[in-house]
């Protein structure tokens, strides 16, 4: 019984392993994403209604810094998360 | 960009930049190193570092847009779970309006056209919003 739920458990993971290298393009490209990408993609606790949570954040010029929420004056604010890459 | 463009007059917009989603030294892209200009950095292990490319990306792009940066403890990021991006819309009042979905396959600024087209009318030049668009986003 148990074996054949170990057997189970190897094909299911080479199968999962095998469609995040499809989706990623390789395999090693599959471990990467496991590793560098899985810990910080997350759903987050936010939701519609909850109050935005205010940071600290850093201008362009690397020194002087500025509250999130100090950004809404009185109009709906847009916030565009991403990277350069 | 575009969207900006339209909706300046009636929203205010923050970008705010966070760590690196695809560096050479983690999940790297080839799509990153075909790029003519060759978008290839290594996760910024300071916020020197991480301020020098948010500053490559500024004038590349001539990006218009507010700009914040994230700082090495990643509060922001954090906070608001945006890797590798996502969108966000707050209200006057500073709640949450409007919550994207982890980019890139969620990631999708027609939601946000939306939300505003929804409140401020639509912009004839903009993307149309899409009914299924519509219903998404929280209003």
């Amino acid at each position: 019984m148990w074996k054949w739920i170990a057997i189970a458990l190897v094909v299911l993971a080479a199968a999962v392993f095998t469609l995040l290298s499809f989706m990623a393009g390789s395999p090693k490209d599959a471990m990467q994403m496991v590793r560098y990408a899985l810990p910080y993609m997350h759903r987050g606790n936010l939701h519609v209604g909850d109050t935005a949570p205010d940071v600290t954040l850093v201008a362009l010029d690397g020194s002087s810094r500025f509250q999130l929420r100090r950004e809404l004056r009185g109009r709906p604010l847009v916030l565009v998360f991403g990277s350069f890459t | 960009m575009k969207l900006y463009e339209d909706y300046k007059e009636h929203a205010d917009f923050l970008t705010i930049y966070i760590r690196e989603a695809h560096p050479i030294d983690e999940w790297r892209m080839k799509s990153n190193e075909k790029d003519k200009d060759d978008v290839c950095y290594v996760q910024p292990k300071t916020l020197e570092q991480r301020v020098a490319i948010a500053n490559d990306f500024t004038k590349r792009f001539k990006f218009a847009l507010p700009f914040g940066i994230d700082d090495m403890s990643n509060a922001a990021n954090d906070a608001y779970a945006a890797w590798p991006e996502r969108l966000y819309i707050l209200d006057e009042m500073g709640r949450i309006s409007y919550k994207g979905g982890n980019g890139p396959f969620k990631y999708d600024p027609k939601e946000v056209r939306a939300w505003l087209a929804q409140r401020f009318g639509e912009v004839k030049h903009g993307e149309p919003a899409t009914t299924a668009a519509l219903q998404r986003a929280s209003l």
